[in-house]
């Protein structure tokens, strides 16, 4: 183990164990068993001692445990009314997580049948051969898949796409750096469109629900998708600007053969109406989560999606997102959100300012921890927040501070740890580290000033 | 530690042995390179880096050696549990018909480089052989990626899911 597993290690145990043993005055009892496992959880994603999704489990494990009407804690005595134990193991089949669940299975078939592989070349090639514009296709067409699909997977196809395209250019030309860059950029921009582009919304929006705001699939991208399609087109910009391209154009080899297998069709036919579905949640009303259960239906129950296919399901995601729904049921439930927040005189701040506060915390912790982790950490304070009524009523500022949240932690892009899609493309040995940290810290303020900007003149008069 | 993948070159003439340690020298940096002129060094040095839990990704081997001869250590480290996977090469310009069947049959050969060789041929061979090695046998192989197949290694995290959103 590395020195700084170690220090997570001791400092892990030490935060779990500090609750216990200091009475924090104005705590409730409960709020003392959940700070101990906020603390621990927070440490232990934060240094990753042991693996994100096991920090998880550990707190869905310590809740029932510490916090359950089964588990070992003698409540009788306390305010706190502790929660059926199905309750924090619930979050694993959480809404939110079905809906994930249906989106994996969409995307993983996708990939089984080179679904993705080929729709990229087809989407590719109105384009043409410019090269700016292909790097504007490359972007439009990542920016899409991620939308729906995971952003690593995205990123991974998508460099399989421009490796061919950059051993084309000159060795010298800047803008092999600026292709390789708008990959993981496009696919971290994408993902925040949809609810299922990115964890983080997931944790967001299970957030949202357990207060009782539904957050309709539609809706999502009403609110996130703009922003999405503005980014994509600042981040283009600036990648051209800080990569001009030294040739004009480039030659494509696009071939695409969409598979025409039955199974194949049956995905194909599936995946549209899916989308279809999602999309016009606002319309018909079915929610998405249930919408979810029809890929995982049909696919299955037609062979497209077999047993082994089922079992390469990126499960361990699904656990990390169920441990960040978990971690906010039980701040919130035990009165230790409540009790953070209020540490703090946050009315001296005024609202814009408490969002922007948020914003650029979770734009910086997003950077150096995961995306999911840091959303997972900061959306029970913000709903505590908004639920104190300082933030021009609470449904408002509920939904406010949870679209900040989620998107800031999306914008984070500076460095190869930022996310996994930097990881892949630095990986590549084209580009330089200090390369994404000039394009990655520019897009990233860029996006969080337009965060901002929604926050004054498009989500007031929407939401 | 990390577990680190070596190659092995095995070449009695120095010359060669020089020369073959040149034209792989891009992979040094992720790929530590181990040099033996004997069958019987080549050995030692095996186990030494077994010893470490290190791993042999690839050995390319010269087949007329002092003492044991190529193929028969090829044959070995075929039989050895911890060396059957290692991507073997023979590189030689003596090898019989009847031995290189045998190292076919069973040492798996992965290639026959015939002396003398081109750089190119060589360095392509390497960059398959040892993306096939970490494909197969390396759990984040991302940090391997700018000196192997990228192409290849990207597709194995798209279908392979070692990598996820987080």
């Amino acid at each position: 183990m590395s020195k700084l597993k170690w220090t997570g290690l001791i400092l892990g145990i030490t935060g779990f164990l500090m609750p216990l043993v200091y009475t924090f005055p104005g705590l409730p009892l409960a709020g003392h068993f959940a700070m101990s496992i906020f603390l621990m959880a927070a440490v232990f994603w934060m240094f990753e001692t042991i693996p994100i999704y096991s920090t998880s489990i550990l707190v869905i494990f310590f809740q029932v445990i510490l916090l359950s009407a089964e588990g070992f804690i003698d409540y009788s005595a306390a305010v706190y009314d502790p929660l059926p134990f199905n309750h924090f193991i619930a979050t694993l089949a959480d809404p939110i997580i079905i809906l994930f669940l249906g989106g994996f299975v969409l995307a993983d078939a996708s990939v089984k049948y080179d679904f993705d592989k080929n729709l990229t070349r087809v989407l590719l090639k109105p384009f043409g051969s410019h090269t700016e514009y292909i790097i504007l296709g490359l972007m439009v067409v990542t920016a899409i898949l991620s939308a729906f699909m995971s952003n690593t997977a995205t990123t991974a196809m998508m460099i399989t796409v421009i490796l061919p395209i950059i051993a084309r250019m000159e060795p010298g030309d800047p803008a092999r750096i600026g292709v390789v860059l708008c990959i993981p950029f496009a696919a971290n921009i994408g993902g925040i469109a949809t609810p299922i582009g990115t964890p983080p919304n997931a944790v967001v929006i299970a957030a949202l629900n357990q207060q009782g705001l539904q957050v309709a699939f539609s809706s999502w991208m009403i609110y996130a998708a703009p922003l999405a399609v503005v980014m994509l087109f600042i981040a283009w910009k600036v990648l051209l600007r800080l990569y001009p391209p030294a040739t004009d154009i480039i030659s494509l080899t696009l071939d695409s053969k969409l598979k025409t297998s039955p199974n194949a069709i049956v995905l194909y036919t599936t995946f549209a109406i899916t989308v279809l579905l999602w999309v016009t949640e606002g319309i018909h009303g079915i929610r998405s989560s249930i919408v979810a259960l029809i890929p995982v239906a049909v696919l299955t129950l037609t062979s497209a999606f077999e047993k082994q296919d089922i079992r390469k399901l990126p499960w361990e995601v699904l656990w990390l997102i169920a441990g960040g729904i978990a971690l906010g049921i039980s701040m919130k439930e035990t009165g230790l959100a409540e009790w953070m927040v209020g540490a703090i005189s946050w009315d001296q701040f005024g609202y814009l300012m408490l969002l922007a506060v948020f914003g650029t915390v979770a734009l910086l912790m997003s950077n150096f921890l995961s995306n999911t982790v840091t959303a997972s950490l900061l959306i029970p304070l913000g709903i505590s927040l908004a639920m104190s009524g300082i933030m021009e009523g609470q449904v408002f500022g509920m939904m406010m501070i949870g679209l900040v949240i989620a998107l800031a932690s999306s914008f984070a892009m500076v460095l190869p740890i930022s996310t996994p899609p930097n990881a892949i493309a630095v990986s590549t040995g084209l580009l330089e580290t200090k390369d994404m940290i000039t394009s990655g810290l520019i897009i990233g303020l860029i996006g969080l000033v337009l965060i901002m900007l929604l926050s004054v003149i498009y989500w007031p008069f929407i939401l | 530690m990390e577990t680190k993948i070596y190659i092995l070159v095995v070449e009695d003439e120095p010359d060669v042995l020089d020369s073959i340690v040149r034209d792989i020298t891009v992979f040094e940096k992720f790929f530590p390179i181990e040099m033996a002129d004997s069958a019987e060094e080549a050995r030692e040095l095996i186990d030494s880096i077994l010893e470490k839990d290190d791993e042999i990704g690839l050995i390319l081997c010269d087949h007329v050696l002092p003492g044991d001869n190529g193929v028969e250590l090829l044959v070995e480290m075929q039989n050895r549990a911890e060396t059957e996977d290692t991507q073997k090469v023979l590189i030689t310009g003596q090898a019989g018909l009847q031995e290189t069947v045998r190292a076919v049959n069973e040492a798996d050969l992965k290639h026959y480089i015939a002396k003398p060789w081109q750089k190119d041929e060589l360095t392509k061979i390497t960059k398959e052989l040892l993306t096939d090695y970490v494909i197969d046998h390396v759990e984040a192989p991302l940090k391997y990626m700018q000196v192997l197949d990228g192409e290849r290694i990207a597709e194995h995290i798209r279908t392979g899911r070692g990598i996820t959103d987080r």
